[in-house]
């Protein structure tokens, strides 16, 4: 027989125990209070971005990827969790998720990282009302990292162990931009990014696409005018001669040296052509999340070999086990940095 | 004889002239007309130029495939235009009509979407744009009507609309970082990638079509009436429009197959050639042909000059096209009913 | 030369227009073929023409199934000159009348020297040499149907079907093209039109055919088939006959 002083002594219990995780009240990058509850065990990424992020601080709560993972990629990752559904993504370009299949997948919060604008903040607010599940929208910048970690941990209740990983990231954008400070204007080089077959696909100034590039303080050769992704002529490219070019395209990194026209560019006659890596998600322009991290020590040693002499395989194997929850081995990691699939 | 369509002729012929000329010499990499011509003396000649290796290099393996292409596509869609307008006897057709276009630009899409290489995907779109006419064809002749003509336009209208609902869902489809981009700048046009390995399967096909309707102009105006007037005339009207309308697909593919889609040019240019040399097709397929090219290449100059970036073909010959049909469906117009 | 049928039917794809017809014409005179809406005179015409095929029995050109000529022999036979309509392009008429010649020519082949004499002769034949040059959109109603009148006569056919060429014409027009369509029976061509007034048929016709339905009332030569009673059974209406007994002349009015 329940009496009230067995009853209040549990409940007393139950509300002492240390260390217990509590609902909250958690203000996400646009100002808005998310009530968090007690429990998050399971989130809904809203895209790319918030699932890595995610992943990487705990994986254990990922419902699902925005599209499935390739069997390559899984390699690098926790096997189990890389495997999890499919769930379509909510918000940011291609918007596939039916709101019902989310409610289904039954989470606890919906995460999205990307950009603040008001689109999105209302896209936020709508979803929400219509399913009743706190939405919350961290901001994506590059520059945002460290503050969108402490945010995250808060959410997720995993306030301790996100400083491991905020902690990376500050100190290695900090050491990278104090070692680069000090290079006057002229020696730093200009760099193209090419994307696409024919290489003639870039990023114009503050596009999401050369974040990282524009990072590291060089010339982006195609920033005389602000915006996303542009087409250009070889001709105008011919006529910047940047120094480095930076490409994730694997047909044009190889066929870039045996192009007449190419050559004439410094930057291919000097062999300063560089393929990023991409398993399991790219070092430098999408998605755009945390693994762009690992692609500044990448660009670092790429553009400025003299002042970062740090082993980048040795970095590699770090970050991946770090955020990707998994040590890669020796082949594994030259199978990485040749930029392959 | 009627009033001469010499001097239309000249005019046409100078704008092909100054368009080669200007498209050589303007672009953004400095080269000068004086360059240009030491630089064809040479190749002539047999002599080495006096000018930078650079500047040689830009001329023939940039400015030139280039300057080609657009002349080649310009002619193409232009001839093509003014074969339709005659066929269809509606001078607001263009040669998208029978969706050509569509199924090119769905070829294009599915070859990206696939992370095929770039000489696989102007393939699947010139076979797109092939294709497509032919189902537009085949469907078309299941169809028992007195107006065989209305029937292929209504079965393009479809089919097109099919076809461009099937480029939609792919672009839904594509991964939004990498495939999206590169549709969205296909789907706009661009002579911008164009080299000498392109050139070969563009003027293949562009030759072979341009020269069967250069050949058939005289049967053009025939063509033009009603089918049972032309069977009457003489003039097998079932197998030669069978023959038209694939020498104009096979021209409107190999464009759109090398530089996307540019809308407007076939529409526009046998206007602005029906106006220089009168309506007789004998006259007016020809001067499209020179009119066109310059068109194109003034436009493409343009194109890669306006800007550091590339302005897509579609949208400058949009920009320049509506406010002229504008002006061409307001004034006075002393060729058309 | 003779443009017969025998025993034809005819009609479209999905439906029989007429049957049991015989019709006959001879180069050197005129038949006219009269009938009301819907009688099938049109598909007639057509099938005469080789543009429709027959659905039973056949038609003979020179002694030779119409099927088995190609669309150029048969044009330069047989001629066609439809009802005059508004044109898409503004083809100058000397162009409209050059492209008679084209059955004269293979497909790729230009106009000839020879060509465009016939044209200008053709011209000329009608009276609107002094058109040449203008658009075909900017004459008249009657010039058209002269123009095209000049183009058949430049394929340099036996025979000339002309579909209602007097439908949208004027009163001084209709009488004029009339007289041209005489003329054409008088320097050796084979001629048959269809209309809607007997009084047509009465002064240019030597032969007139009726249909109604699909099936002949009654053809034979145009003083006894084209008579009261004949007409008024063809429309079904009352149709009035007045004669001016002096000069022995007479024409229909509706009743």
């Amino acid at each position: 027989m329940l009496n009230r002083r067995t009853l209040l002594g549990s409940l007393g219990a139950v509300l002492l125990l240390p260390g217990r995780a509590r609902a909250a009240t958690v203000v996400d990058s646009a100002g808005r209070s998310i009530s968090v509850p007690a429990r998050v065990e399971r989130v809904f990424p809203a895209g790319p971005p918030a699932a890595i992020l995610l992943y990487t601080l705990a994986p254990d709560l990922l419902i699902g990827w925005p599209r499935p993972n390739r069997e390559e990629e899984c390699e690098y990752m926790l096997p189990d969790i890389c495997a999890r559904p499919e769930v379509g993504r909510i918000t940011g370009r291609g918007n596939t998720a039916n709101l019902e299949v989310v409610l289904a997948f039954k989470p606890d919060l919906i995460l999205d990282v990307g950009a603040i604008a008001p689109t999105f903040v209302s896209l936020a607010s709508r979803v929400q009302e219509q399913t009743g599940i706190p939405y919350a929208l961290l901001d994506g910048r590059f520059d945002a990292i460290v503050p969108t970690y402490r945010t995250l941990g808060a959410l997720a209740h995993r306030s301790a162990a996100v400083e491991s990983l905020a902690q990376y990231a500050e100190d290695t954008m900090t050491t990278i931009k104090g070692r680069i400070a000090g290079i006057p204007a002229e020696q730093r080089p200009k760099v193209y990014y090419a994307r696409g077959p024919r290489g003639l696909e870039t990023g114009l100034a503050g596009s999401i696409n050369v974040e990282i590039i524009e990072f590291m303080g060089v010339r982006n050769v195609a920033s005389q005018r602000p915006g996303g992704l542009a087409l250009v002529s070889i001709e105008q490219v011919l006529l910047w001669n940047p120094d480095v070019i930076i490409t994730i395209d694997r047909d044009f990194a190889a066929g870039v040296r045996h192009d007449p026209l190419w050559n004439a560019v410094n930057a291919v006659r000097d062999g300063r052509v560089h393929l990023s890596p991409k398993v399991p998600f790219g070092w430098v322009d999408f998605p755009p999340s945390v693994n762009r991290l690992i692609g500044l020590w990448w660009l670092a040693k790429i553009i400025y070999p003299e002042l970062f002499p740090e082993d980048l395989r040795a970095l590699t194997r770090d970050f991946y086990t770090l955020f990707y929850h998994r040590t890669p081995t020796d082949v594994q990691i030259e199978h990485v940095l040749a930029g392959r699939d | 004889m009627s009033r001469s369509a010499a001097p239309g002729f000249a005019v046409a012929l100078t704008v092909l002239v100054i368009g080669v000329l200007i498209a050589f010499t303007v672009g953004r990499y400095p080269i000068a007309l004086s360059d240009l011509f030491s630089v064809i003396l040479g190749k002539l000649s047999g002599r080495p130029p006096d000018v930078p290796p650079i500047v040689e290099n830009v001329i023939w393996q940039v400015r030139g495939p280039r300057v080609i292409a657009a002349a080649l596509v310009g002619a193409a869609l232009a001839v093509a235009g003014t074969a339709f307008q005659g066929l269809f006897r509606n001078p607001l057709v263009s040669p998208d009509i029978l969706g050509a276009s569509s199924g090119a630009a769905l070829g294009a899409v599915l070859g990206i979407f696939f992370s095929l290489g770039v000489l696989a995907i102007q393939s699947l779109a010139f076979v797109g744009g092939l294709l497509a006419v032919a189902a537009v064809y085949l469907i078309g002749s299941a169809v028992r009507s007195r107006d065989p003509v209305l029937v292929l336009v209504l079965t393009g209208v479809v089919i097109g609309a099919l076809l461009g609902a099937g480029v939609g869902l792919v672009k839904y489809l594509a991964d939004p970082y990498n495939q999206l981009p590169a549709m969205t700048f296909w789907l706009l046009g661009s002579l911008a990638a164009t080299t000498l390995s392109d050139l070969l399967p563009l003027f293949g096909p562009v030759a072979a079509g341009t020269l069967v309707l250069i050949a058939l102009r005289w049967r053009m105006n025939v063509m033009s009436l009603p089918d049972e007037e032309a069977r009457a005339l003489g003039v097998p009207t079932g197998p030669l429009r069978v023959v038209i309308v694939a020498a104009a697909t096979l021209v409107t593919s190999a464009s759109v197959a090398t530089a996307g889609i540019i809308g407007w040019v076939g529409l526009v240019v046998p206007h602005m050639a029906r106006s220089l040399v009168g309506p007789d097709f004998a006259r007016l397929i020809p001067a499209a042909a020179l009119l066109g090219g310059g068109f194109l290449l003034v436009i493409d100059t343009v194109a890669r000059t306006g800007a550091a970036i590339e302005i897509p073909l579609g949208i400058l010959t949009a920009v320049v096209g509506t406010p002229f049909f504008i002006w061409l469906l307001t004034s006075v117009s002393r060729t058309w009913s | 030369m003779k443009l017969e049928a025998h025993s034809l039917a005819i009609g479209y794809s999905d439906r029989l227009v007429g049957r049991d017809l015989d019709v006959v014409l001879a180069t050197g005179e005129v038949l006219a073929l009269l009938g009301p809406n819907g009688s099938g005179k049109t598909t007639l015409l057509k099938t005469l023409l080789g543009l429709l095929v027959p659905k039973a029995g056949e038609v003979r050109l020179d002694d030779r199934r119409l099927g088995s000529y190609d669309s150029r022999e048969r044009a330069r036979l047989v001629a066609y000159v439809p009802q005059s309509h508004q044109a898409t392009f503004a083809f100058t008429v000397e162009t409209i009348v050059l492209m008679g010649r084209t059955a004269h020519g293979n497909l790729f082949s230009r106009p000839t020297v020879s060509d465009r004499a016939v044209a200008a002769r053709s011209l000329e034949r009608f009276g609107i040499a002094h058109l040449r040059d203008r658009p075909y959109t900017m004459i008249s109603g009657g010039e058209r149907q002269l123009a095209l009148l000049a183009r058949a006569l430049a394929q340099e056919p036996r025979f000339i079907v002309l579909d209602e060429p007097t439908a949208s014409l004027d009163f001084g027009n209709q009488g004029k093209v009339m007289r041209e369509i005489r003329s054409l029976a008088a320097s050796g061509h084979g001629v048959l039109f269809t209309t809607h007034d007997p009084n047509h048929a009465l002064r240019a016709a030597d032969r007139a055919y009726l249909l109604r339905d699909g099936s002949r009332i009654a053809d034979g030569p145009v003083s006894s088939v084209l008579t009261c009673e004949q007409l008024t059974a063809l429309y079904g209406a009352t149709v009035e006959q007045v004669t001016d007994a002096s000069a022995g002349t007479s024409a229909f009015l509706p009743g």
